[in-house]
């Protein structure tokens, strides 16, 4: 079909049959775009309000303002002080003058009149409100009759100050008639220049309702905001562009060249006379446009999850902008002024054509001018972001923040990509998922308390802004030159000003704080050196010189080039995070004069939960260093009988993700070895039979130990054997304990073996344990040396890759210890699921700290949803979308087989690994659950403190959960690590195995004991334990254990019940006193949940 | 804990029965052996002697074996040609040649790394005793106790052979899991010397039953070295092959004709009408499962 016979498509849309012919979703997959289509749809439904039900006699109220407003009489004119004085006080109304208040000899009057009209403007008339909204504001536009106004009215607040009154007029008189409604002051979209009425009803409580309790009633509390504002053609738009200065008082005295410009005030009052010719655009827009209604849900409901607002203190980027600039682009905005998005487009697509340009079109870094294109940029350039409507010559984004327009590209950006990802359900993190939360992207919180005399210090304060914003504005200047390419993202909130009483009322002021919060780039942040430019370009030099102040100094490079630059590498053993924060602190001391009792640091606090340090990197790297030596010694040897085809490290310390860094060295706390597989070039040598090939494993493996022996000085090799229960299971290992300290345990893989292995469970012949007992072998053998040395890469490559995920996995790790989980979950499958965090990020950027990567694992747990889908950790992009149906597909049959998901509750996927359980195996449904559980209530205390959350509070963990709790003697652990074997001589057949030297590599008994105890209480206990140092062992009976009639074969120890002889149920004092027994010295003291006995 | 005793106490009420004769086919022994069943995680033999001595006195008990002690004797050490051969020509084995193997297995055995093995909980025993009479003394003496209630403590009259569990049997676990490289070597050294041998055996049959009939006068056709039937696997990869073969050929003949485009253009609609389905249906799931097209707050 030809793009551009909008007829024929139209009718598509008509009867919302299917859009295959979708056009600006070109850049999807067809699956994709009619998924997103439907979702839309029902996102839609679920958030569209029905008016008549949810406001009841609002339209009435509405109806009677208007009357009671055009049924007012003249006042006036009267000179403005004798307003302020008399009116003011025999009514009992506060006229709400901005600042700077008018003086007392102001020779101009206010007055009264009949509006010329009165309208319902805003998305309540456009019927665009959206049911997750916080607050429902109905507008209602009050236009003042040209007649009140002079010419010179655009100059020195004049026409603030008459609309001020006029307001206090309208109030005053709405007030005595509907004593049922509160009414208070507040300023429209927090400019201060323009105070507006609120109007409440009084029973509905004050503060903003939530959804969901609105729901369920149908019933939302709304306030009607009463907005006076000029008429059209009031103001010489020529005297008001952004270059002229509209404010004189305080510069009348000096000389006429020196007077700055006021763009905000210019733009404010320009922006009061085009209420009315907005209101037509956007009806206009929405009748010629079927779906632009729906496009504007889209967009206020994309915004309101990133919490962008018309309020200036939620950016300055609201509703109204969205659909303003939907509405302009769909006349112009092309290169030669064609429209961008065409009136027949489904609401879907204009909602992401229209981020794609908010994406494009970098508001933050240059003026962007819709309509005919004549105007010079110059003459609109402010600081500020500028979006230019042509026609009615206006900057529709003079109350945006700069910071808030770097975000929203950079939030556009995100939610293109996330568009744009084929792989990734785009849906969800455009739509639902709340991405207004600074914990999950930022790193770095300063919190700022504005120094009481801030407004005198600042310049720029004169053009009407409040001075909190043009602070923040000053602050955010600042720092973005100051941290430069170390900060990928700086956003500032601000408090919101409140509303205030139509009763005069003193107001007291008080210290107000912002909070600046900043994502680092870590590995530009952490150098120490910042360079400037080039000593011999004078005017860039002296500019530098001028921003850093005495700090600034000449710097050498070996090549003999000077440069310009400012040295903290004093701070640099504090990491990034303590230069950021040194230059923070000295460029705000210096330029705005903050002193440090006015800054408090937030943010770091995650990294000294598990004492991460920058040092770690080096010794991950010595680990690294040090198996390569290992591997080169294996390789060169030459009397092996096979050649070696692979030695591949398998431990998470060559992968920079244990927990502890690797250390040589350690033997107090028990030495943990680097575990490494081998393998060989395929090989006819290998007997013909599983038991025996493990005993050839063993023989090869003491080989290698000799022939190291004895082709390097300062090895020593030591055969070890498993707690193997099976013949042919793996039998032994070799560790090889280097002089240097580094530990390696050796293990063979024979692909003989998995060939046999294989043929057995295919096998139909065999008996049925016999095939199962293979396929556990198999999948045993695969993860140790096919998914794990890949998964071994994979983690390395991208721990370089993401500079964060390193300290992220480690933390995370610590988190599945602190509540005792990781006895279930392991090691490879926590880092998956933080490189998963940082594989798909959408919505928000890839997470730059160990803060944002650990939380964004949470968040990410929170919402896997593993009984239903599939998590596919795909790093290079490498799976077909066949391969993922494929791996849904197996997901389904698993569910179906097992629906109770006894056998398989997550289902971990990745390239190497397309079955999906190799990562996942015995992890309980109770347990996967309480993962999640932990999850949520975690990411929803990081939601809902923001930074004041104390991070130890998402690791304690408590005990009472569990029916009983084994403390084990830290002396008792102690004594088996260091055992030395002269104590205990009086074991005999100790006493032959070489009691004299010391253990090479002994294991913590903690774990030892647990598998021992996992396999004689597989059935009746879930225990639960958090890492080999954990000295706490927590367990919990099987509930699903009933009384049963006896059988010869029970699956836990039983005794008769006291009613009935022939019932049988679990004896749990038996085993209590069964695992005191197996414990021995070395358990402290078990506790009993109390409803146990 | 330290009300040991007082729970132990409970184990004496544990059912003891005879077992169904097909449980274990320990040959001669049946009418001597009493099936135990929830026996305690850390029973040992030493514990059964006390309690059967307490019961019926000194000498009536003879042995017990514990569900896992049957375990490792299913497994086969034989080479596989050994074993093929062995489906088709039974050999019997005289008792000097079951006494040599049995040798030689102890000296292939790898070392225990536990110094006592646990039981999983709930798991039975076989407990062999002197004679049928002294079976028929202990359940006397069960039924006995139910009415005395003065049963016999966990635990108790042991001799010092026990040894006993907690640290020191973790330290030892520690030291016996690395049992020094020459004893490991001497074990693997056995086990190959006898493992070679066997296999020396089964292609010196091999040789032999080449060209042999066999009682009813066969000759089994054999091919090269290898005594046995092709191996399953080898059958699947020559259909693996055949079947590689069929679809290159099918795959040349793909859109030669008008009909088959035309077709697969039909089948290409009906995949995106398909696909637009299943998207239909999960949207439906979606919004079935509350809450999932509501932004979160």
């Amino acid at each position: 079909m030809e793009p551009n016979s909008p007829k024929r498509r139209k009718l598509d849309h008509t009867h919302g049959g299917p859009t295959f012919e979708s056009v600006a979703s070109s850049s999807m997959g067809a699956s994709g775009s009619s998924a997103f289509v439907l979702e839309t749809d029902e996102l839609l439904k679920e958030v569209k309000l029905d008016y008549s039900k949810a406001f009841p006699g609002l339209d009435q109220t509405l109806r009677h303002f208007k009357e009671a407003i055009e049924g007012l009489e003249q006042y006036g004119p009267v000179p403005i002080n004798e307003a302020s004085a008399g009116w003011e006080k025999t009514n009992r109304t506060a006229i709400p003058y901005p600042d700077p208040k008018p003086a007392k000899n102001c020779p101009y009057k206010v007055s009264f009149e009949k509006p010329t009209h009165i309208n319902v403007v805003g998305s309540y008339a456009s019927q665009t409100m959206a049911k997750t909204q916080a607050s429902f504001a109905v507008d209602m536009i009050v236009v003042m009759p040209a007649a009140l106004f002079s010419e010179k009215d655009y100059r020195d607040y004049r026409y603030f100050y008459k609309r001020a009154f006029y307001l206090a007029y309208m109030v005053d008189a709405l007030r005595k008639k509907f004593p049922d409604l509160a009414f208070v002051y507040t300023n429209l979209n927090g400019n201060v220049l323009l105070p507006v009425l609120v109007a409440r009803p009084q029973d509905q409580s004050s503060k903003p309702q939530s959804a969901g309790d609105a729901g369920s009633r149908g019933k939302l509390s709304y306030e009607i905001r009463i907005i006076p504002n000029a008429p059209e053609g009031c103001f010489p738009t020529a005297k008001l562009s952004t270059t002229s200065s509209a404010i004189r008082r305080h510069g009348s005295e000096e000389s006429k060249d020196s007077k700055v410009p006021t763009p905000f005030y210019n733009n404010t009052l320009k922006s009061e006379s085009q209420f009315v010719s907005y209101l037509k655009l956007l009806h206009r827009a929405s009748s010629s446009c079927a779906s632009f209604k729906d496009a504007c849900i889209l967009g206020r409901t994309w915004l309101q999850q990133r919490g962008f607002g018309g309020h200036v203190a939620d950016g300055g980027f609201g509703h109204f902008h969205w659909a303003v600039l939907m509405a302009l682009l769909l006349q112009t905005g092309g290169r030669k002024g064609e429209p961008i998005l065409s009136p027949s487009l489904h609401a879907s697509q204009l909602f992401k054509a229209t981020l794609q340009y908010l994406a494009t079109s970098n508001l933050h870094k240059k003026p962007v001018i819709l309509g005919s294109n004549n105007i010079p940029a110059e003459a609109v350039r402010q600081s500020g972001p500028v979006l230019y409507d042509s026609a009615r010559q206006l900057n529709i984004l003079f109350n945006m923040t700069s910071w808030s327009a770097f975000m929203l590209n950079e939030h556009a950006k995100l939610s293109l990509s996330a568009v744009n990802d084929p792989q990734v359900d785009q849906f969800d993190s455009l739509f639902i998922t709340k991405v207004n939360q600074p914990l999950q992207i930022f790193d770095l919180f300063v919190k700022i308390n504005i120094p009481s005399n801030a407004s005198q210090k600042l310049p720029s304060v004169s053009d009407g802004r409040s001075p909190t914003v043009a602070f923040a504005e000053d602050v955010y200047r600042t720092l973005k030159k100051a941290l430069g390419e170390r900060a990928k993202l700086i956003s500032i909130q601000m408090p919101k000003l409140a509303s205030w009483k139509v009763t005069p009322s003193s107001t007291k002021s008080k210290t107000e704080s912002i909070f600046v919060n900043i994502m680092c780039d870590p590995a530009k942040a952490s150098q120490g050196r910042e360079f400037g430019p080039l000593y011999e370009q004078k005017k860039d030099a002296a500019k530098f010189r001028e921003f850093w102040g005495d700090v600034a100094e000449l710097w050498q490079f070996p090549s003999g080039e000077i440069v310009e630059s400012v040295n903290w590498t004093d701070f640099s053993s504090l990491g990034y995070f303590g230069i950021c924060q040194a230059i923070i602190r000295y460029i705000l001391k210096s330029r705005l004069k903050l002193t440090d009792g006015e800054l408090e640091f937030h943010g770091q606090k995650f990294s000294s939960i598990i004492s991460l340090s920058s040092a770690d990197k080096a010794s991950f790297d010595a680990a690294k260093a040090a198996f390569s030596v290992f591997e080169k010694d294996v390789r060169e040897l030459e009397d092996l009988p096979l050649s070696v085809k692979q030695i591949a490290s398998i431990g998470a310390e060559t992968r920079y993700a244990s927990l502890r860094s690797p250390t040589p060295h350690q033997r107090k706390q028990g030495t943990t070895p680097i575990d490494t597989m081998l393998s060989f070039e395929a090989s006819g040598k290998w007997p013909e039979n599983t038991a025996s090939i493990q005993r050839a494993k063993i023989a090869l493996l003491l080989q290698i130990g000799r022939s190291l022996e004895e082709a390097k000085k300062g090895i020593k090799t030591h055969l070890g054997l498993e707690d193997a229960e099976r013949e042919t299971e793996n039998l032994g290992f070799l560790d090889i304990v280097y002089e240097s300290g580094f530990a390696f345990r050796l293990r063979v893989h024979s692909d003989q073996e998995e060939t046999l292995l294989d043929r057995q469970t295919k096998d139909q012949t065999l008996d049925r344990h016999v095939r199962t007992e293979a396929a556990a072998l198999v999948s045993s053998a695969r993860w140790r040396s096919t998914i794990l040395p890949l998964h071994n890469q994979t983690i390395s490559t991208y721990c370089t890759r993401f500079p964060a995920l390193s300290s992220s996995i480690r933390l995370t790790k610590h988190w599945f210890n602190a509540h005792r989980l990781s006895n279930y979950f392991n090691e490879p499958l926590i880092e998956l699921f933080v490189l998963q965090a940082f594989l798909q990020p959408h919505p928000f950027p890839i997470p730059s700290s160990t803060s944002t990567g650990f939380l964004r694992t949470l968040l990410l747990l929170a919402s896997y949803d593993w009984r239903e889908e599939p998590m596919i950790v795909d790093p290079s992009d490498s799976l077909s979308v066949s391969q993922r149906l494929d791996i849904s597909t197996r997901l389904e049959a698993w569910r179906k087989i097992d629906a109770n998901m006894n056998r398989v509750t997550l289902f971990v996927a990745t390239p190497f690994d397309v079955t999906g359980v190799a990562y996942t195996q015995n992890i309980p449904k109770v347990v996967a659950t309480r993962m999640t559980t932990l999850a949520r209530s975690a990411s929803k205390a990081s939601k809902d403190k923001g930074i004041e959350l104390d991070p130890r509070t998402l690791f304690q963990s408590g005990l009472r959960d569990y029916d009983f709790v084994l403390h084990f003697s830290a002396k008792a652990i102690k004594g088996v690590i260091r055992d030395d074997g002269a104590k205990h001589s009086h074991f005999k057949n100790l006493d032959e195995t070489g009691s004299s030297e010391a253990l090479p590599l002994p294991e913590s008994p903690v774990p030892a004991f647990l598998r021992r105890l996992n396999s004689t209480y597989a059935t009746p206990l879930l225990f639960f334990h958090g890492g080999a140092e954990d000295t706490v062992v927590a367990a919990l009976w099987n509930p699903q254990l009933h009384t049963r009639a006896f059988s010869a074969n029970m699956p836990s120890s039983f005794k008769p019940t006291d009613a009935d002889a022939d019932k049988f149920e679990l004896n749990k004092d038996a085993v209590l006193a069964e695992i005191a027994r197996i414990g021995g010295d070395l358990i402290e003291k078990i506790d009993i949940k109390d409803n146990q006995r | 804990m330290s009300d040991n005793s007082t729970s132990s106490d409970e184990f004496s009420t544990l059912p003891i029965s005879i077992p169904p004769t097909t449980i274990i086919s320990s040959t001669l022994n049946d009418s001597r052996s009493l099936y135990l069943a929830n026996v305690p995680a850390d029973s040992t033999e030493a514990h059964f002697r006390a309690i059967f001595s307490s019961l019926v006195g000194a000498g009536r008990f003879e042995s017990i074996t514990f569900d896992q002690d049957k375990r490792g004797a299913q497994i086969s050490h034989e080479p596989a040609q050994a074993e093929r051969l062995a489906k088709h020509h039974k050999k019997r084995k005289r008792e000097d040649e079951e006494l040599q193997q049995k040798k030689e297995d102890a000296a292939a055995a790898l070392p225990d790394t536990w110094t006592r093995e646990l039981h999983r909980s709930g798991s039975s025993a076989i407990a062999l005793l002197a004679d049928e009479k002294s079976v028929d003394l202990v359940l006397k003496a069960v039924r006995k106790l139910h009415k005395s209630k003065k049963y016999p403590i966990w635990g108790e009259g042991l001799k010092d052979g026990v040894l006993t569990l907690g640290t020191h049997w973790l330290k030892a676990h520690n030291r016996l899991s690395y049992p020094g490289n020459d004893v490991v070597q001497a074990v693997v050294d056995a086990y190959f010397t006898a493992f070679n041998r066997k296999e020396d055996e089964a292609h010196q049959l091999a040789k032999r039953l080449r060209n042999e009939p066999d009682e009813d006068g066969f000759v089994m056709v054999t091919r090269g070295s290898r005594s046995a039937p092709a191996r399953r696997d080898e059958a699947e990869e020559a259909k693996q092959r055949m079947l590689e073969k069929q679809q290159k050929k099918k795959d040349e003949t793909q859109d030669f004709y008008r009909f088959q485009l035309r077709e697969r253009r039909k089948a290409e609609q009906m995949e995106l009408l398909k696909k637009f389905d299943e998207d239909r249906k999960k949207v439906q799931a979606m919004k079935e499962k509350r809450g999932k097209f509501r932004p979160e707050a």
